[in-house]
């Protein structure tokens, strides 16, 4: 992991508490990044004008001009970010995403699974995958049922939430990203265990079968998640998004 | 609260059954009553007022007449019929016994007569029917008026056994009085209640505004619009006090609201950055321990902002698969290890906040999970209300720390919360959550060993 100095990815730490933005730049370090840090959004821009910054980690709370708006800004040069929130309100989370985040954490946030998301944001940037984008901020529609993921809810034709479980809502919405893309059980592990990664030691088929169960009208016979023989899974349906 | 406001209301009702209760009609019905016992007391006075005239006009001139034919003076000049001879000397009963008497009169007629000089053994009356063909009305009086159709026979024995005869006319009339009364009341009732209900009325509108406006009082939806103030200056001045008061309540609220996101923020910010310090923990099972800690925390934290958000919560009420939502809690329970079963069964479409309820349904089986190992969903379902039953094998709760423990901050004896650092606010804030969504919650050990935990919810 210790890749040398030069070709570490450069990540610029926003946040204004020093008890927490000290000993993370620590860890991020010693899990191998590159760390600057910037304890308001005027220090911020400086530090992006100046570095070659691959990734902004951003407190959302800060005095002064907070991290929405310099998310937005960011959003425009194409350095991807990382929102870290407190939990508070589903209406952060949501904030956040249009605010072209390209994920989040909640405080208190494991070390650990914030460098994996770096990471992961990184590799899609590097393997020329459309940037984030808030990929998935917004609602999913297909036949009659929406995903919102403001609020990760699942609503039925009949308007009746449905809720989910957090492995059945990570692989609905993965599908629901790529309508009618055949995607391999690697693929969706991969696209899963981004978020919440101590959630996820169950199978892919274990989670399409729960799925199914709740959205599809015959489980046994399922229209709108489909096996792709030798292949993985699929939506078969056309997906609007909103 | 509203609930058993409303019940007490119920209990008033039924208490003064029959009762008009809103301010309009106590008023009209208490100014009715007030009305006639007025009018029953002046008739009263009218009608002893009149009686004694009566007497008076009747008893006097009788008795003047029965005196001088006493004493011989009228009936030796006028012979029985005479001009004056409205009295006549009888030797035995001068009337049928059955007829009714008028004592009053006799007695009158009697004290009239001692006080002449006349002695009488007895003076006995009789009323009876106006005969129009009989002499003395036809010569002396003409056809007797109308409403005259009564006249009273007095008759005095006197000491030596004959009886002196003579008659009065009887004014009755007593029921025109009363008619002239109702009239009267029924007069008094329009002109008076006509205007007092208007004025009610004009009072009573605004104040059921108000008291609408107090009932529906919600926090949680911003600022409502204010109670338009009409009707007298009382009430306005009652309505303006009411909206003030509920623009400082929410004014309240929303202080609260913001202090409670700054206590979340500022305690989650040190909790984020323990968290970060941990990882340079050496011993692994150490820092599990640690960050299993700081997760705990969090929640609770989440709890206790959760349960004083519960009054103005910002989650709309949806309708939710609470099956689904069920299934969606074990899950995401057994991703993480722990054994929780949850038959699949139904959609079961119920109208609840989703993120509160998934809470409290996950404090319910994190419980069971920390104190058995396991845990139990099950659903039972009638037609007005859904039972979620989460059960499990573990100790229970002594029988008379059931209901403590659904208290906020309630603890078990301390050796049962060290380990696992709860302050029991998972129970009350599940039981807030059933409340809120007009259910509620309760404890029962089961047979066996283990405890239950049944949540109510409402059907629509």
């Amino acid at each position: 992991m210790a890749a040398a100095a030069g070709d570490a990815p450069h990540l610029l730490l926003v946040d204004d508490e020093r008890s927490l933005r000290e000993p993370l730049a620590a860890f991020l370090t010693r899990e191998g990044f590159r760390v600057t840090q910037a304890p308001d959004a005027a220090v911020a821009r400086a530090r992006l004008g100046a570095y070659a910054i691959d990734l902004v980690v951003l407190d959302v709370m800060m005095p002064g001009e907070d991290g929405l708006s310099l998310c937005r800004d960011l959003g425009d040069s194409g350095v991807p970010v990382i929102l870290l929130t407190a939990r508070a309100e589903e209406q952060d989370r949501i904030l956040g995403l249009e605010a072209g985040a390209d994920d989040y954490v909640v405080k208190p946030f494991s070390p650990r699974e914030l460098a994996a998301r770096a990471r992961t944001v990184l590799r899609r940037l590097r393997a020329g995958e459309a940037r984030g984008r808030a990929p998935e901020a917004g609602t999913y529609g297909f036949a009659g049922w929406s995903l919102r993921t403001g609020d990760r809810v699942l609503v039925d034709p009949g308007g009746v939430s449905v809720p989910l479980s957090t492995g059945e809502y990570n692989l609905l919405l993965a599908l629901a990203c790529r309508p009618r893309q055949v995607l391999t059980r690697d693929q969706l592990l991969d696209l899963t265990q981004g978020r919440e990664a101590q959630a996820f030691d169950r199978t892919i088929d274990n989670q399409v079968s729960r799925l199914r169960r709740k959205i599809e009208a015959d489980p046994k016979n399922p229209e709108l998640v489909k096996t792709v023989w030798g292949g993985g899974y699929t939506l078969a349906a056309e997906v609007t998004r909103s | 609260m509203g609930r058993r406001l409303h019940a007490g209301g119920r209990g008033d009702a039924i208490l003064r059954a029959g009762q008009p209760r809103s301010l309009v009609g106590q008023l009209a019905l208490l100014v009715a009553i007030a009305l006639f016992v007025a009018q029953a007391i002046n008739f009263t006075l009218l009608l002893r007022e009149r009686r004694s005239v009566r007497l008076a006009q009747t008893a006097g001139p009788a008795a003047a007449r029965l005196a001088d034919a006493a004493t011989d003076r009228g009936t030796d000049r006028g012979g029985e019929d005479g001009p004056r001879g409205r009295v006549r000397r009888v030797s035995g009963p001068p009337f049928p016994a059955h007829l009714p008497a008028e004592p009053d009169v006799a007695a009158a007629v009697r004290s009239l007569l001692r006080e002449a000089g006349v002695r009488t053994a007895a003076v006995t009356t009789a009323l009876r029917p106006i005969d129009p063909a009989d002499p003395p009305w036809r010569r002396t009086r003409g056809p007797p008026p109308p409403d005259l159709d009564t006249e009273v026979v007095i008759a005095a024995r006197l000491g030596d056994g004959t009886w002196l005869v003579t008659r009065a006319p009887w004014w009755g009339g007593e029921a025109g009085l009363v008619w002239r009364l109702v009239l009267q009341t029924l007069i008094i009732y329009a002109a008076v209640l006509a205007p007092l209900l208007w004025i009610a009325r004009r009072v009573a509108a605004p104040l059921r505004d108000l008291t609408r406006a107090a009932e529906r009082f919600a926090p949680a939806a911003g600022a409502a619009a204010p109670v338009p103030e009409r009707g007298p200056p009382d009430v306005t001045a009652l309505i303006a006090a009411f909206n003030g008061l509920r623009d400082r309540v929410t004014a309240m609220l929303d202080e609260k609201d913001r202090m409670l996101g700054a206590i979340g923020h500022d305690l989650r910010t040190p909790l984020a950055a323990l968290r970060v310090r941990i990882e340079s923990l050496e011993d692994e099972a150490d820092r599990r321990r640690s960050a299993e800690l700081i997760a705990d925390m969090d929640r609770t934290l989440d709890d206790i902002l959760s349960l004083a958000r519960l009054g103005r919560p910002s989650e709309p009420a949806t309708e939710v698969d609470l099956a689904a939502l069920l299934d969606a809690v074990a899950e995401d329970f057994r991703d993480l290890g722990a054994r929780v079963d949850c038959p699949e069964r139904p959609r079961l479409a119920v109208r609840l906040r989703p993120t509160l309820m998934r809470r409290a349904v996950r404090n319910l089986v994190d419980n069971a999970v920390k104190y058995a190992g396991a845990a139990e969903l099950t659903v039972a379902e009638t037609a007005q209300e859904v039972r979620v039953l989460v059960s499990d094998r573990g100790p229970g709760i002594p029988p008379d720390r059931l209901l403590a423990v659904l208290e906020p901050f309630a603890r078990l004896e301390p050796s049962r919360n060290r380990d696992t650092g709860g302050i029991g606010l998972g129970l009350a804030l599940a039981r807030a959550v059933a409340r809120d969504a007009g259910g509620d919650l309760s404890l029962a050990n089961r047979p066996g060993g283990g405890l239950v935990v049944t949540m109510t919810v409402p059907r629509r």
